[in-house]
């Protein structure tokens, strides 16, 4: 009985609900619940495999109509979850390497657009949001929704996509395609690693750069972030074209010179700098006899 | 004489070695010119250097002696303020025609004053934030496009130069300022302050100029790379606004706005001064309350309710007004989410968990941090011995920070060069300036994180960024060479504090340890969140170094925000102090020591009932009548060999001998006032001065009373006489002879006097105790031990 718990948040209507329901509870659920399993066969709709009643003994499916969902909400049910299925899908398949962006903006956005549509409740007369979203504490198709929502922030795909949605921005191409130049050319050089190293040089710079500015511009997607990882692995691990260490006498020469200036600093002070004295001074007292022993003397 | 030998009777074993001492005197004077370092008081108790008073003089004492500089001697450069109200009869006038509504007004002017201290103090933090920020951006981005660049090419060396020069030329501007223009901006300036607080008048400690130059030269220092923060001399610089807030003028621009002119003495402005600091400490780490308890902790002996509300008020809002003003500057107006200049950042509270288990490891920690804190405090002190003693040219002042911003430099380079940490970073910030050098694409050098930063930012990634950050040597390596650099770098003739370079050591050896215990422990990986231990360590470091309690442990808990702490940071900051006290004393009480302050501690010595007034005081007195002559005055003044600030009136009994009655106090500074306004019993006979001295007279004076040379006074005004009953503190503290120290003591410290006069049963001036008398007591290793005076 959850949705008796859950529905408090739906405001007016939502109470009203929560009234109804409670008088359920109160009264004659038990004794409703056979007479509703044996006419469920001729009240059945084309219901989706989701929302499909349960074999065997168990809650009702449905309940009496003014408290069930409209048949154009389940029908909207119907194709939130097969969208939500279709970019589960699509994002699984596409995440190593990361392709998630460029594959899935599509199945995402319409997912999306069939959150939007329930959740703004602008389908025929009826609100689909409050029977489908606000009725019980789970709240099954946000917590779906913000998940995925979750994911596609946090690989910030919007940086790779038009305003609209609908496709890959241009900067977003431009770099894949001098990606694809850049991994051809490591092709060529698949055996010599040195040569690789001098001739693959501008393509990776270039690649590089592109990529520094795209990241100032905070425009990149975890599609580019991923591809960019793994050219500069490549490079950098398996042909090993890093910077070598080779100025390590220049340095340390520069670095024990400066080392050694404040020992000659404070030898040079040490030596010819005239120490300070303290002029002592005797300050007036009382002629007193007491007290001419140290003090640990007596303290001993 | 009388007196005294039945004094002696008194205290039991005196007695048996009197006479014995008296036969030996020879040889003590002997012993005493053959020099050393420590000096007992049974040697000095009879020198007596008046020469005019003693004719049967030893030949040996009467050339000064000359010793080189330690932590024994007190400079007779300081002296002392006068936090006594000096009740006479123009300060009763006064109270008297004032009405209750001018009271009303001055409670009012109080609160106002105070939120205008916060306002400024957050102004001044938020100034010197962003030329911080703005400088060192210029700076590191300058020096990584050239290490970029001649990676590739060859040439690293130019760029370990160039970084060497850079540091240099910043530092050497701000040296260079605080060297010849105020040497007493130099350092943090928190033992200053603490001196201010407690009664010390520490010379242009409070100016404008010192000011200027302080915020400046912390700029330049923490700019040009040193192993320094800027939040200590935000503490310092909170107290100069104060100072100059409350008092409605400046005598430097020359400037009198004709307010706030009660508030022109030294009570009402060690208020504010105390509100000042604590508004600095808030500006620094966003910890208002923790700036309360500063104030109370290091200076105001003397606290009250209405006053503690007063600056917890200036606290708050000087760090509101340093976040209103730099949410403005990170271009999100309103957001106040970064309320000090050091931000700790959030620790979230999945992290934050600590276990019972842990605080034994939490206690450990305190316990290296002491030791590591007084290894540090032990050789910042030779150093600074070293420095006082060779090191007195501003000109090799300059050259000495110079050439430490180069080697650090050079050392981070070198450290940077070596390192082979390659960490991937999570998230690249503009703030940062990750160095690749040699690593692969894509990673950096995690040696550069912690070096080639900001230590505030250091101490954030050390905080902060997720285990794996760092590896262990990089860790190990960094704390060894910012330790010896911080220390090193502590003491220089430039202006910055010691708090972030402690905290960064203690949070890369604490790092280091939650690195290492996680690694002990394999399988338990999760306890043992390094941020964690990096805070605690920072903790311990900073009580190791610093040795403040209550305060540091609240300014801690509120610069990370999180309350949940409180009993390990306390945990660890009680052993960092019970462990590093046993070894020397914390790093500003060292450093006030060695400029030889009479800084008189929270108790007399343990072990000094016996000493009574009579041995602690000086004597004979210099004392005025009730009437004077006006060129007895002038001469007494003018001698530069005594330079006395307080003399005892007394009304001589006709004809006799004896040292007259005391019947008040008056001081130098009013005396000089008297003289220069020629309050002079005949011309007011004579109806030549048009009104009387008021009260204001003696302020508009105030603080710099003219030296008594820039008074001018005739020879047929030097016959006239001086009426001092107006004028004098009619009712001074006095003490019986046979009070002992610590009684005197707890006269002495709570009020704040600065004269205290002794007397004998028929209220006769026998001697003055002054701060100096008394702060020259103190215990050492071989007991009960004596401070020399000296000129400094």
């Amino acid at each position: 009985m959850s949705a008796v718990t859950g529905a408090g948040g739906g405001g007016a209507r939502g109470s009203a609900v929560w009234w109804t329901a409670l008088a359920l509870i109160g009264g004659f659920v038990l004794s409703v619940r056979a007479a509703e399993e044996s006419d469920s066969g001729d009240a059945a709709r084309p219901l989706s495999p989701l929302l499909a009643e349960p074999s065997g003994p168990g809650l009702p499916a449905k309940f009496p109509d003014d408290l069930e969902v409209s048949e154009s909400c389940v029908e909207m049910l119907r194709l939130f979850g097969e969208r939500y299925v279709a970019a589960v899908n699509c994002l699984v398949s596409s995440a190593r390497p990361v392709r998630v962006c460029q594959n899935c903006y599509q199945a995402y956005s319409s997912f999306n657009d069939i959150y939007t549509n329930i959740s703004s409740g602008q389908s025929g007369n009826v609100s689909c949001q409050d029977s489908l979203m606000r009725s019980d504490r789970l709240m099954l198709l946000f917590n779906l929704y913000s998940s995925l929502t979750d994911i596609w922030t946090s690989a910030l795909c919007t940086q790779c996509l038009t305003p609209d949605q609908k496709s890959l921005t241009n900067s977003t191409l431009d770099f894949i395609s001098y990606l694809n130049k850049s991994l051809s050319c490591f092709e060529k050089y698949q055996e010599n690693h040195t040569e690789l190293c001098m001739d693959c040089k501008a393509t990776y710079k270039g690649l590089n750069e592109m990529y520094s500015t795209m990241l100032k511009n905070k425009g990149y997607c975890i599609d580019i972030e991923d591809a960019m990882n793994v050219t500069r692995r490549l490079w950098s691990k398996k042909f090993g074209c890093t910077v070598p260490r080779e100025e390590t006498v220049p340095v340390i020469a520069v670095s024990s010179f400066m080392l050694f200036l404040p020992v000659i600093f404070y030898l040079s002070n040490f030596l010819h700098s005239e120490q300070k004295k303290r002029k002592l001074i005797h300050p007036k007292r009382a002629k007193s006899n007491h007290s001419l022993m140290n003090i640990q003397d007596k303290f001993s | 004489m009388a007196n005294i030998t039945k004094k002696v009777s008194w205290s039991g074993r005196g007695e048996e070695r009197t006479p014995l001492l008296n036969g030996s005197e020879e040889v003590r004077y002997s012993r005493q010119s053959s020099g050393g370092s420590v000096f007992h008081i049974g040697r000095l108790s009879t020198v007596d250097l008046d020469e005019d008073i003693t004719p049967e003089e030893d030949p040996v004492r009467s050339k000064p002696k000359e010793i080189p500089h330690n932590e024994k001697l007190l400079s007779l450069k300081y002296e002392s303020l006068d936090y006594d109200n000096s009740e006479n009869q123009l300060f009763l006038e006064e109270e008297r025609r004032m009405s209750h509504m001018s009271f009303r007004c001055l409670e009012i002017s109080r609160w106002v004053i105070c939120g205008l201290i916060g306002f400024l103090t957050g102004l001044i933090a938020c100034f010197i934030d962003i030329a911080v920020e703005y400088l060192a951006g210029v700076k590191y981005d300058l020096v990584k496009e050239n290490i970029e660049k001649f990676t590739e090419v060859g040439g690293l060396s130019i760029s370990l130069i160039l970084w060497a020069v850079l540091n240099s030329a910043f530092v050497m501007v701000g040296a260079l300022a605080v060297a010849f223009f105020e040497p007493v901006a130099a350092g943090s300036g928190i033992p200053q302050i603490k001196c201010y607080l407690n009664g010390v008048k520490v010379p242009r400690v409070v100016r404008l100029k010192t000011l200027l130059v302080k915020v400046f030269g912390v700029i330049c220092s923490v700019a040009g790379g040193l192993a320094v923060g800027k939040e200590g001399p935000m503490i310092h610089s909170g107290a100069v606004v104060a100072a100059g807030v409350s008092q409605g003028r400046s005598t430097s621009l020359k400037r009198d706005f004709k307010i706030f002119e009660y508030f022109r003495r030294d009570t009402e402005k060690r208020d504010f001064v105390s509100a000042g600091a604590a508004a600095g400490v808030s500006a620094a780490f966003g910890a208002p309350v923790g700036g309360v308890l500063f104030s109370l902790e290091e200076g105001a002996s003397f606290w009250n309710q209405m006053l503690t509300w007063r600056i917890f008020f200036a606290s708050m809002v000087s760090t509101f007004t340093l976040n209103f003003f730099l949410s403005i500057y990170h271009k999100k107006p309103g957001e106040l989410s970064s309320p000090g200049l050091i931000n700790f950042g959030r620790f979230d509270m999945d992290n934050v968990q600590y276990s019972l288990y842990e605080i034994p490891l939490f206690i450990i920690m305190g316990a290296i941090g002491g030791v590591l804190g007084a290894l540090f405090n032990v050789l910042n002190y030779w150093l600074t011995i070293f420095r006082i003693r060779y090191m007195h040219r501003p000109c090799l002042q300059v050259m000495e920070a110079m050439l430490v911003a180069a080697v650090t430099a050079t050392v981070s380079f070198a450290m940077i060069y070596f390192s082979n940490d390659c960490q991937p970073l999570e998230t690249v910030t503009s703030e940062d300036y990750p160095l690749q050098l040699f690593c692969a694409d894509g990673e950096y050098n995690a040696m550069a994180t912690a070096f080639f930063n900001t230590p505030e930012r250091s101490v954030r990634s050390l905080f902060h960024n997720p285990p794996g950050t760092y590896n262990p040597l990089t860790l190990g390596l960094f704390t060894l060479t910012y330790f010896f650099l911080a220390c090193w770098t502590y003491g220089l003739t430039v202006s910055a504090g010691v708090f972030i370079p402690s905290l960064l050591i203690g949070a890369a050896w604490g790092r280091l340890f939650g690195l290492l215990l996680s690694l002990m422990t394999t399988g338990k990986l999760v306890w043992a969140d390094p941020g964690k231990y990096a805070l605690m360590g920072a903790a311990a470091q900073l009580g190791g170094i610093v040795r403040m309690t209550l305060s540091l442990t609240v300014i801690l808990v509120e610069a990370t925000g999180n309350v949940t702490y409180g009993l390990p940071i306390m945990l660890v900051l009680l052993t960092a102090k019970i462990v590093g006290d046993y070894f020397i004393e914390g790093l500003y009480d060292v450093h006030i020591k060695l400029q030889s302050v009479p800084f008189l501690h929270w108790e007399a010595p343990a072990t000094s009932h016996w000493l009574t007034a009579r041995e602690v005081m000086s004597s004979p007195v210099t004392c005025f009548n009730r009437v004077e002559k006006v060129g007895t005055i002038v001469d007494v003044l003018s001698n530069t060999s005594t330079n006395h600030n307080g003399f005892p009136v007394i009304i001589q009994a006709a004809a006799s001998e004896e040292p007259g009655k005391l019947c008040g106090l008056i001081l130098r500074s009013q005396l000089i006032v008297l003289l220069k306004h020629k309050v002079f019993v005949e011309r007011a006979r004579s109806r030549l001065s048009q009104r009387k001295l008021q009260l204001k007279d003696f302020r508009d004076a105030y603080p710099r009373f003219p030296p008594i040379q820039s008074i001018h006074v005739s020879q047929d005004e030097r016959e006239c006489m001086m009426d001092l009953t107006e004028f004098m503190n009619p009712t001074p503290y006095t003490v019986p002879q046979e009070t002992s120290l610590p009684r005197v003591f707890k006269l002495f410290r709570p009020l704040g006097l600065r004269h205290l006069v002794v007397v004998d049963d028929e209220n006769r001036v026998v001697g003055l105790v002054t701060r100096k008398d008394l702060a020259r007591y103190h215990l050492g290793k071989h007991g009960l031990e004596e401070l020399h005076l000296a000129h400094t």
